[in-house]
């Protein structure tokens, strides 16, 4: 108690209430503008930080890191181009929310999801973490070859046509990820001479491009739309009753996101897809998902933030990065001389409960920055879509480049944006393909391992107990939404009096 | 009037091509991707044993592709037993915004990023209908000045100089 006492004590100290106002004011910007992720934006900041004390160094980055996840469902929400990874999900429902002209619930939701998720992973991060910690650091290969077949196998049911459209979409998406060298032998793979393919496709311009650039040719084809009162409508915040209908979806999501955000490499992005494709699954009127309902926002929002804090255990417990921008935060840490690990709960607690506080104030105040500015952000939509998608097309296009500063990522980007299109055109969805590329070497390096490790027999992944978990966990979500559907086509096939018996 | 043999034969491809579903061509061109990219594979360099551990550089993308194969068969069965979605034409804009997009990145290689920005600034909202150029013209001069500072002076993004751009 004393230890947080002299951390919340360093907090009364103007710099570091300012540096934490900045932190989240730059994370929701960088997390609105579509290819500039937290996890960039992270890196791009590092360098400034080296002059700082190692507290407000961190708790910077920690906040722009809080503000960057919320941030990108802004722009997921109103231009259908999620600013960050783990708001992909989030453009599922929320943009047709946007075009129904109810933005301003859209955003309102997003934000108190957001900040119920991030409080919630905080609140995780520091009671429960050496436990969750523990969960984590007993998994071994097979333990993630299982958990990433499983994070696939859920692709069955999430937002798309059909169940194997999202099941090809994915094994697609893990293809791709084979691109580049091969890690184990250094023998170059899909690379067609092109050198720049040698270290493998990011996710990120292939996912701008799969969202933004498939969207900017889908607004070419819909010039002549009239978009009459969007504004008028857009600025209503959510009522109380839109927050009750959501609350069960966001305890869910919550959980959903502080399990997957604490397994290393696992991070917001998954729990998002996750967390969508749970609030669907517990949906009873599965209809409105992909066409506008809020628990299509609440899910994803709350899970990619509740992911954010407990992304930070194993990067702060055992010095494995829970995602892509703890992975800079933890190269942050290294830089100031500090040791993540154990010791670093012994040695210097006070930075620890310094990254907690900063954590939840940057999560409070982009809440404030959400609802106040809600109104603010849902004017976007009011920009003519001859102005805007030019300039979303730009940011794309940008934001791919910035990433490794290189050409190739920009036509990467393109080359997903019209085919993403044409996938799109017949019924397959962007987000598979993302879902895929993201777990891609997960899957192939777990599964390499887990073989050598097992000596090439497959039957002995069922001897452990976490895998069999998995694997079952495995077949359950695939073979739900197949069920599902088969038993809608018997319902269909179905005479109507034998849905009335008696009449 | 009789039907003309061409016109006829027209008609019988319609036909033909009405009975296809599409995801059946989808499946189809699943299918030969798959095909495509397994001759790829036969490309890749063999590791020495010692070093691959018997899973060698083809084994895992080929696992996926016959994932792939597998799903493609089975989204072409489940094409004909269900009624195929009906999809309206392509505007003629989709493909000519489709051809702005390698072109922007051709500009971006030749002019670089500002004179790019520019250019498309300019000339994308008139190819889209807009005649407004009282707004055009300062939009595209603001808008990519704008994020040129965003990203080239406060970000510290690097833009290569282009090869045409001699002025630099």
């Amino acid at each position: 108690m004393e230890t947080f006492l002299n951390a919340a004590a360093q907090f009364t100290d103007p710099f570091m209430l300012f540096v934490i106002l900045a932190g989240t004011v730059g994370g929701v910007m960088v997390g609105a503008m579509p290819g500039l992720s937290s996890t960039m934006a992270t890196a791009l900041l590092l360098p400034f930080t080296l002059t700082m004390d190692p507290i407000p160094a961190i708790a910077l980055l920690s906040a722009l890191y809080c503000a960057g996840t919320f941030g990108g469902s802004i722009t997921a929400i109103l231009v259908n181009a999620p600013g960050a990874p783990p708001a992909a999900a989030t453009a599922f429902d929320g943009y047709p929310l946007a075009q129904q002209g109810r933005a301003g619930l859209a955003l309102g939701i997003a934000t108190v999801s957001s900040t119920i998720g991030g409080i919630f992973s905080i609140i995780v991060l520091i009671v429960a973490a050496p436990m969750l910690a523990r969960v984590a650091y007993d998994f071994g290969p097979p333990e993630y070859f299982a958990l990433a077949l499983f994070g696939l196998s859920m692709l069955a049911s999430i937002s798309g046509e059909s169940a194997f459209k999202n099941l090809l979409g994915g094994a697609f998406g893990v293809l791709l990820a084979t691109i580049g060298m091969d890690f184990t032998t250094g023998v170059d793979r899909f690379t067609f001479g092109f050198y720049e393919l040698t270290e493998g496709v990011h996710f990120i311009p292939v996912m701008i491009g799969l969202f933004a650039g498939a969207e900017f040719l889908t607004q070419a084809n819909s010039l002549d739309r009239v978009t009459v009162r969007a504004a008028l409508e857009a600025v209503k915040l959510p009522r109380w009753a839109d927050f009750r209908q959501t609350l069960g979806t966001v305890a869910r999501s919550c959980g959903i996101g502080a399990f997957i955000g604490v397994l290393p490499a696992e991070g917001g992005t998954v729990a998002a897809m996750i967390g969508y494709n749970e609030a669907k699954r517990w949906s009873k009127d599965k209809s409105k998902f992909g066409k506008g309902d809020i628990r299509g926002i609440a899910g994803p929002e709350t899970a990619n933030n509740a992911a954010t804090g407990a992304a930070m255990v194993p990067t702060l417990a055992l010095g494995i990065p829970g995602s892509a921008t703890t992975a800079v935060i933890l190269a942050a840490l290294l830089v100031h001389g500090l040791r993540p690990g154990p010791h670093l709960f012994n040695e210097t607690p006070t930075l620890l409960y310094g990254i907690f506080i900063a954590m939840l104030l940057a999560n409070l105040m982009f809440m404030g920055l959400g609802l106040l500015g809600a109104k603010l952000f849902a004017r976007v939509t009011l920009i003519p879509t001859r102005f805007l998608w030019p300039a979303v097309f730009i940011l794309a296009c940008i934001g791919s480049y910035a990433l490794n500063q290189s050409i190739m990522d920009v036509s990467i980007m393109v080359i997903s944006g019209v085919g993403g299109f044409f996938l799109k055109r017949y019924g397959f969805s962007a987000a598979p393909i993302i879902m895929g590329l993201i777990l891609g070497e997960l899957v192939e390096s777990s599964l390499k391992q887990s073989l050598i490790i097992f000596d090439h027999n497959w039957l002995r992944f069922f001897e452990r107990p976490i895998v069999v978990v998995f694997v079952v966990l495995t077949v359950v979500s695939m073979a739900m939404p197949l069920i599902g559907g088969y038993r809608a086509q018997l319902r269909a096939k179905m005479p109507p009096s034998a849905d009335v018996p008696g009449d | 009037m009789p039907d003309s043999p061409q016109s006829g034969e027209r008609a019988a491809k319609q036909r033909f091509a009405a009975r296809i579903p599409g995801d059946a061509i989808a499946g189809a061109a699943v299918l030969a991707f798959c095909f495509a990219a397994y001759l790829v594979t036969l490309t890749f360099r063999e590791a020495p044993a010692a070093i691959a551990q018997n899973v060698q550089p083809a084994t895992f993308p080929r696992m996926v592709l016959a994932v792939m194969a597998v799903l493609a068969g089975v989204i072409i069965f489940q094409s004909f037993r269900t009624a195929d979605k009906k999809r309206k034409p392509l505007k003629p804009m989709v493909w000519f915004s489709a051809l702005v997009m390698p072109g922007f990145v051709i500009a971006f290689y030749l002019l670089g990023i500002l004179p790019a920005m520019t250019l498309l600034c300019l000339g994308l909202p008139v190819l889209w209908g807009e005649r407004r150029f009282a707004i055009i013209v300062p939009y595209s001069i603001v808008f990519p000045v704008a994020i040129y500072l965003l990203f080239a002076v406060v970000l510290k993004v690097h833009f290569e100089p282009s090869p045409l751009a001699f002025w630099r």
